[in-house]
């Protein structure tokens, strides 16, 4: 009865998601003669490795200054002290969250460019000189709207999750005399660790699968593999060599799954 | 010993600055957004629009323009993709809740995947596998990936909102002589609705926004804002982005203000439990 | 008349009327001033000429990539063996139309419209070395130009060598595409292969010589010492957005893009324009039929009136500041004086015959591209 209710939604995923992956993986190693060869692979990592380098720095970098902003201000919306200041922040911070990738890079093309909304801000309250402004439509740009836009997903998971600690033990902690950052780091943090990486992971996995973004901001070389993707197959038709990187980016995207994995069975463990 | 803390003014002054650039990171490229929206002339070197103008608004709602299609398309997609999510969403998620299930642990792997995975290899092959059964380009294909997609969050949310509701109220119902289908109808489904409806927006808003599935499989022929947007924005149309992101931010924006009521704290802990 | 009687006849007259309502899908790649020119210019004059006729726009995105979505469209379309498609006129680049002629997806019409007859260019039968002649009609010839700032830039350079060294002087003040972004970027990329290879006259005329893929690479390597000291921009539009605000001071763009940007306001009136020796290519884009498209007779109408030298005088030169499709010659009596010179302001016809090229042949083109990635991009 159980496996009827869900035979629907497993057959949705196997049909349109598991299958499309496998033959992903079928095409990027089929040969023209229909054996197995590396060679899609070999061309993907001679045009393009760079490119999977830069991916990764440009997500890892991203996912910790996510971790670190959600961390942040999920931490003062559940410490702060003045309530002012925490139904402000509690305001603001989740405007980004619902503005999708693609217009957060169509924003962040006018607003980091060297003559750019930033710039004239910086340069306006003497923060910079105007000689030495700088366009941040390069690796900068692709990570700070990233952070943009994913820090408030992590931030309201956390904060999710913090408020329904028990407040005990940071009471006991404060009349202690302890620190509110302390507190942060010792007690509230690691009963959320497995929130914050599920919002880590997800981001992580997201953004490694986001085209918009790049090909608005930084579409030329070294860019993100997913720009590379679609320039593989709009232009040359090259489905071979555009599916080798796919599978090259899922492999990047198991290293966050591998994190998730190891938590959630330890966690399933330690319930059991 | 009371730990050192800073005079009150310095504390307080350095509160509201950390608030004043947090807002100006946050509102700065969207007060951008409005600018170019209402510009009509602007080049280098001013800093603001030249001349201010409502023509490119007219431009952009013009019988022939093709926002207003777009818009439509883009909404008629996202419910649809909403109607189908929650239609297979629901019994699965009661079924993760509440049943034994038998392989639960492939199953639940099964449905991280998509949210786990890079969905670029899969929308790739879902627009070669289309062209040849003619889905592609087609709203029931775009509606296709957007369910794959949206159907995981769904499931995910579900499953929380349902595996949140206290089980003795149901036994309670069964042992008063309910079915499972009465007790299902009149006490579960009722309690679980705010966690429904919360994965029922965000479905709607992933579907909405989703630009990489839909510039493999709708294009040409079918245009969803996000992709209307995107072009204006390679094209240098500027002007005509800008009011396109302001159509597509107002659901987004209006949802956000509502959400609230419906996502509880303790319902969000627990995805991805 | 009962009510009763009135019901199937309203039925029919309704349904009678929504059958007289076809349908043209016009599909063009190119970027969004393509559409726009479909949408806002040539569909009304059409539908006005053919009631019950609604034209319906759709753009496939700029660049190559865009024609080769119509290729694959059409392509998928044949081998389902649907007895008709539904695209009836398509507007493409040179490459996807040898492509096409070749795998016979296009129907050869031009013999069968008189504007045909207007046409004497070279263009009309070759595209970058393949023969077209009869499926193909260029809808306009557009040219990529060197856009300058006269404040920053006082000489701008006549060729790519001085280019060359006039960037190392003024590092990051020259931007251009890539070959990702846009045609510009790849048209400022093949006009240097052209210069720096020795070979452009090889390349334009062929005969196709593996041998040369030597020179090219050379070439190529230069290139990417050049990158050095140059932006890339986003695009077509991300040059000519960067020009405005100050970003660069000079940028390879097509030059009906520009026009058309300072007539929107989008980019300041006094920056202009300038072509290299020994060149910078400029590409026709052509209208096809694909060989079953549903509606050929009203393909036909629709093109007929698009290479109208009428149309092409006022759509194409005067509001969409193209170069014109059929022979100067025809268009020409339709302008005023104002209106012919503006196409020649910054670039006379003399520059534009001698510096004005086509892009290489199909086999040197997809080796330049992909030789970039290669070489410069590593």
């Amino acid at each position: 009865m159980a496996l009827a209710l869900i035979v629907p939604a497993l057959a949705v995923v196997t049909l349109f998601f598991v299958a499309p992956l496998a033959m992903s993986v079928v095409v990027a190693f089929r040969g023209k003669g229909g054996g197995i060869t590396l060679e899609h692979f070999a061309k993907a990592f001679d045009y393009y490795s760079t490119d999977l380098l830069f991916t990764l720095a440009i997500v890892v970098l991203s996912t910790l200054l996510i971790g670190g902003v959600a961390i942040a201000i999920a931490g003062y919306l559940t410490l702060g002290g003045n309530a002012r200041a925490v139904a402000i922040l509690r305001w603001l911070y989740r405007w980004p969250l619902f503005i999708p990738f693609v217009v957060a890079g169509q924003v962040m093309r006018t607003f980091l460019a060297k003559n750019g909304m930033l710039n004239h801000v910086l340069i306006g309250s003497g923060l910079i000189e105007p000689l030495s402004a700088q366009s941040l439509l390069d690796w900068r740009g692709i990570v700070i709207a990233f952070v943009w836009k994913q820090a408030p997903f992590v931030t309201l998971l956390l904060a999710g999750a913090m408020a329904s600690l028990e407040t005990q033990h940071i009471e006991a902690a404060r009349n202690l005399g302890a620190r509110r950052l302390r507190v942060l780091v010792d007690i509230v943090l690691p009963q959320v660790r497995g929130t914050l990486l599920v919002g880590l992971v997800l981001s992580f996995v997201t953004m490694l699968s986001v085209l918009s973004v790049p090909l608005m901001i930084n579409p030329n070389s070294p860019t993100m593999v997913t720009v590379d993707v679609a320039y593989r197959i709009n232009t040359h038709g090259d489905y071979p060599v555009a599916n080798a990187l796919c599978i090259l980016s899922l492999a990047l995207s198991a290293i966050g799954a591998a994190f998730y994995l190891r938590h959630a069975s330890r966690a399933s463990t330690a319930a059991t | 010993m009371r730990p050192f803390t800073l005079p009150a003014p310095v504390t307080a002054i350095f509160r509201a600055s950390v608030l004043a650039v947090l807002a100006f990171i946050i509102f700065g490229p969207l007060l951008n957004l409005l600018l170019w929206a209402f510009a009509e002339r602007w080049y280098f070197p001013s800093k603001l629009p030249l001349e201010f103008g409502l023509t490119y608004w007219y431009r952009v709602f013009q019988p022939r323009g093709n926002a207003l299609a777009s818009l439509g398309a883009s909404v008629w997609i996202a419910l649809l993709t909403v109607a189908f999510s929650l239609l297979v969403a629901i019994p699965a998620g009661y079924a993760l809740a509440r049943m034994k299930l038998p392989w639960r642990g492939a199953i639940l792997l099964l449905f991280l995947l998509p949210q786990a995975v890079p969905n670029l290899p899969v929308y790739v092959n879902i627009a070669q596998v289309f062209y040849q059964i003619g889905l592609n380009g087609t709203i029931l294909g775009v509606v296709l990936v957007h369910a794959s997609h949206g159907l995981v969050l769904a499931v995910w949310i579900a499953s929380a909102a349902f595996a949140s509701i206290d089980v003795s109220l149901e036994e309670a119902s069964r042992n008063l002589g309910a079915s499972a289908w009465t007790c299902f109808r009149t006490v579960t489904l009722p309690l679980a609705t705010p966690g429904l409806i919360a994965s029922a927006i965000f479905v709607f808003l992933e579907s909405l926004d989703e630009f990489t599935g839909t510039y493999f499989v709708g294009v040409p022929d079918v245009t969803t804002l996000p992709l209307l947007m995107f072009n204006a924005t390679m094209g240098g149309n500027y002007q005509i982005s800008s009011i396109t992101a302001l159509l597509l931010l107002i659901p987004s924006i209006g949802f956000m203000l509502v959400v609230e009521r419906f996502l509880k704290a303790d319902v969000l802990a627990m995805v991805g439990r | 008349m009962k009510l009763r009687q009135f019901f199937p006849l309203a039925f029919f007259a309704f349904a009678g009327v929504v059958a007289a309502q076809t349908t043209l899908n016009v599909v063009t790649a190119g970027d969004q001033n393509m559409v726009d020119y479909v949408n806002n210019y040539l569909a009304p004059k059409f539908e006005a000429m053919n009631p019950g006729v609604k034209v319906r726009a759709v753009g496939t995105g700029p660049g190559d990539g865009g024609s080769q979505k119509i290729y694959e469209k059409l392509s998928a379309q044949q081998k389902a063996g649907s007895a008709e498609w539904d695209v009836d006129v398509a507007v493409i680049h040179q490459l996807a139309s040898a492509t096409m002629v070749n795998e016979k997806l296009l129907m050869p019409y031009r013999n069968d419209i008189s504007a045909g007859k207007l046409v004497s260019r070279d263009t009309a039968k070759n595209a970058l070395g393949a023969n077209v002649d009869g499926y193909v009609l260029p809808m306009f010839h557009s040219q990529i130009a060197f856009a300058y700032n006269p404040d920053l830039v006082k000489s701008p350079p006549k060729s790519f060598v001085e280019l060359n060294e006039w960037v190392k002087k003024n590092p990051k003040q020259f931007g251009y595409n890539g070959v990702k972004g846009g045609m510009s970027g790849v048209g400022f990329v093949t006009g240097w292969v052209s210069a720096y290879s020795g070979l452009s006259e090889k390349l334009e005329k062929g005969p196709y010589d593996a041998t040369s893929a030597a020179a090219i690479d050379r070439a190529l390597l230069g290139l990417k010492d050049f990158n050095q000291y140059v932006v890339m921009t986003p695009g077509n539009a991300g040059t000519l957005d960067m020009l405005n605000r100050g970003e660069i001071a000079m940028g390879p763009v097509w030059v009906d893009m520009f026009y058309t940007w300072q007539a929107d306001g989008r980019l300041n009136p006094k920056v202009k324009l300038s072509l290299p020796s020994p060149g910078l290519p400029g590409q026709p884009m052509y209208y096809v039929i694909p060989a079953k498209a549903a509606h050929a007779a009203l393909a036909k109408k629709f093109i007929e009136l698009a290479e109208s030298p009428d149309v092409q005088a006022d759509g194409i030169v005067k509001q969409f500041n193209w170069y014109p499709g059929i022979d100067p010659q025809f268009v020409q009596p339709k302008l005023d004086q104002a209106a012919w010179n503006k196409l020649f302001t910054d670039i006379s016809p003399a520059d534009l015959s001698k510096y004005g090229r086509p892009f290489p042949l199909s086999p040197y083109f997809k080796e330049i591209v992909e030789g970039y990635e290669r070489v410069v991009l590593k």
